[in-house]
């Protein structure tokens, strides 16, 4: 071991060097403070022997400074003291010294606490290399966090519409990951789709879930897919990757506003609540479902309900970390505090900023203990179009328009099983996909099908939905009616012409579409024909789709349309 | 800060008792509260989750809850969440809950 002496006093300083050789250590002495502070710098001891009085500098300076030049390891200092009272030996402590040992020296108990000074060295120098062990893993940790986070974001966030003028949202995640998962998008029809995931726990665990969930958002919704199919594919796919103790409490909404209708799909988050135009709370919508992920979809699992939206509707919607805030006595925010703020005498545009900060207030910087996101819609904006564009289209590549042709038959059995519309549209957009006309391909097809399935083979009338009550009745009886459908079909045909310009080249394509029904037919001539007279509950449909085409023409049963869509490269 | 797990078994019942906050500090005491009665699969038994000293309970109670409703059989499970105050009641509730077990 390697030992400094410190001490202006020769015989002492000889008899210790001496003495401590023998035993086999390196020995080296200094004459006072300020030489032992510099042999300290150059020789390195791992212990020091340091008496008090001495010309230059003192041993209780010598020893700050010491402990000064070496605080990132641990040399014990030992004073060599004749002092006895007890104020030299409390300095001799405060000037960072580890133990004093009385002059004139006892060999037996000079060599007890050198073997003493050495272990707890040993000790600390251990200790010492742990911490820089962990401080090192922990550093490898937080880079691949950064790492994940980065991919994380990039996969949820892709193509979300958070800019859309009429969202407002706050999330809030309790760590670097975020357990709640908030993702839109618009669906190729022009519905909003909107999702509000809540998984089990916080943080990473809960976020790896959230990433298989936001790219079958995202995909399913771009494909025309409802909402309650969405939450069936990911029910599906959280069973088979989720230990049984996790599972995603979830809302999947869709805003459409042509229709002016909300779709909801709510499995175990909080109440959604609807608020009208003088800021009052007009209506709650509770979770009817499980969460997702807990035990395989039987056919109710599926059921969306259906709610009347007015052009100044605002939905909010929020994660129970909102709620379930405390501040610091463990008193919880509440969701009577919450909806305090929906009694009618606010401004309704100001609603999402003054809960926010009376959460704030409420909470007075306590710690978080779980991720809190809130979410607005304003639904008088919510055909205002996203600040930027959605990149979906322009990664597609450019098909020249070629000759082709598309038929489907379907029976009753299939329209009460499955949504055909997403499969068919992707078979076209998939054979010849005109950029940006996707919407409005989807948005005719769309509506030719919903006239043949609603009107000509359930004979629904479109004036029920004129008044909120006749508007839930017309879907309740859709229902109805769809599951006891036993005869009839529809044929959808599909024919692409490409369309040349007078030097035989290619300008763009024409999409014949027939689209014929077994049912009676309808009198379409009055079903609401222009699009200004209605502007009421649905019943738009036709009109849509003459101003979207160029040619639309129903046979004389009424239960046949043709329809000739037109696009230029 | 977590609560603490109290059993009291019968030939047929177990009950299992929980005081303070029921969250996921509390994963192993649970688990091992029940996992010794669900490791015969043959022999049924009846699980009273007693929440009448519950003040809190959060996302990973109720995981803890679809665990063992899995490990004593799943849909065959005979699980009974009794006494929880409105607040819990209203937490097993949103999440319909009482689509999976008896709560009472």
């Amino acid at each position: 071991m390697k030992i400094l002496i410190v001490d202006d006093d020769r015989i002492n300083s000889t008899i210790l060097h001496r003495l401590l050789s023998r035993e086999g250590h390196q020995v080296f002495s200094a004459e006072d403070g300020l030489a032992g502070v510099e042999m300290f710098d150059s020789e390195r001891p791992e212990l020091v022997l340091m008496d008090i009085r001495m010309p230059r500098m003192n041993g209780y300076e010598a020893a700050r400074e010491i402990k000064r030049i070496s605080s990132d390891r641990f040399v014990p200092i030992i004073f060599l003291t004749a002092v006895t009272d007890e104020e030299g030996l409390v300095q001799c402590i405060e000037s960072g010294g580890d133990d004093f040992l009385t002059k004139p020296f006892n060999r037996t108990l000079l060599q007890a606490k050198i073997e003493a000074m050495e272990r707890i060295r040993r000790l600390h120098t251990e200790l010492h290399s742990q911490k820089e062990e962990l401080e090192r893993h922990q550093e490898r940790v937080q880079q691949e966090l950064d790492i994940s986070q980065h991919l994380f974001s990039n996969i949820v966030r892709a193509g979300n519409l958070f800019d859309a003028p009429c969202l407002r949202h706050i999330s809030r995640p309790m760590s670097q990951f975020n357990g709640d998962l908030l993702v839109a998008s618009y669906n190729p029809a022009g519905g909003l789709h909107i999702m509000l995931g809540d998984f089990t726990g916080h943080g990473l665990s809960a976020a790896v879930g959230a990433m298989p969930l936001s790219e079958l958002f995202y995909g399913m919704t771009a494909q025309g897919y409802s909402i309650g199919d969405i939450a069936d594919e990911m029910n599906a796919k959280l069973l088979s990757i989720m230990p049984t103790r996790m599972f995603c409490a979830a809302c999947l909404l869709e805003v459409d506003m042509r229709q002016q209708s909300l779709m909801v799909w709510n499995g175990g988050l909080p109440d959604i609540l609807l608020v009208d135009g003088q800021g009052r709370m007009q209506q709650r919508i509770a979770s009817y479902h499980l969460p997702l992920g807990i035990r395989p979809f039987n056919p109710d699992d599926r059921k969306v309900s259906i709610f009347e939206l007015r052009p100044d509707t605002r939905i909010f919607l929020y994660s129970d970390g909102l709620t379930e805030a405390t501040r610091h006595d463990n008193l919880m925010y509440g969701s009577e505090r919450l909806e305090r703020h929906f009694d009618g005498n606010r401004q309704p545009e100001h609603l999402f900023d003054d809960i926010i900060s009376d959460l704030d207030s409420f909470r007075a910087g306590a710690q978080q203990s779980d991720d809190i996101t809130l979410l607005e819609i304003n639904c008088a904006r919510a055909n205002e179009e996203p600040v930027s564009d959605s990149l979906a289209h322009a990664r597609k590549k450019f098909i020249p328009p070629t000759n082709w042709s598309l038929s489907f038959f379907f029976s009753p059995q299939l329209l009460q099983t499955v949504d055909p519309l997403p499969a068919i549209i992707n078979s076209v957009m998939n054979l010849q996909a005109p950029a940006g006309h996707r919407e409005r391909i989807y948005t005719t097809l769309a509506e030719l099908f919903s006239n043949a399935l609603d009107h000509g083979l359930l004979g629904l009338d479109t004036k029920t939905k004129q008044t909120p009550e006749g508007f839930m009745r017309y879907y309740s009886q859709r229902e109805e009616r769809l599951a006891a459908l036993e005869h009839g079909f529809i044929r959808l045909e599909l024919t692409h012409i490409p369309q040349y310009d007078e030097k035989q080249q290619k300008t763009g394509g024409e999409m014949h579409i027939r689209v014929e029904d077994g049912g009676p037919g309808f009198d379409h001539q009055h079903v609401h024909s222009t699009l200004d007279g209605n502007m009421g509950h649905g019943g738009r449909g036709i009109a849509l789709v003459r101003s979207l085409c160029t040619k639309l023409a129903y046979n004389e049963a009424g239960n046949c349309a043709d329809v000739v869509y037109r696009w230029t490269i | 800060m977590s609560g603490t797990i109290s059993i009291a078994r019968t030939d047929q019942e177990t009950t299992i008792s929980i005081k303070g906050r029921f969250n996921f500090e509390m994963h192993s005491q649970f688990r091992a509260a029940y996992q010794e009665e669900t490791v015969d699969k043959s022999r049924s038994r009846r699980f009273i989750i007693d929440l009448t000293g519950t003040e809190y309970i959060d996302s990973s109670a109720l995981g803890m809850l679809l665990l063992l409703r899995e490990e004593a059989g799943t849909n065959d499970a005979d699980i009974e969440i009794a006494n929880a105050r409105p607040e819990i009641r209203k937490i097993l509730e949103t999440a319909n809950f009482q689509r999976l077990f008896k709560i009472t």
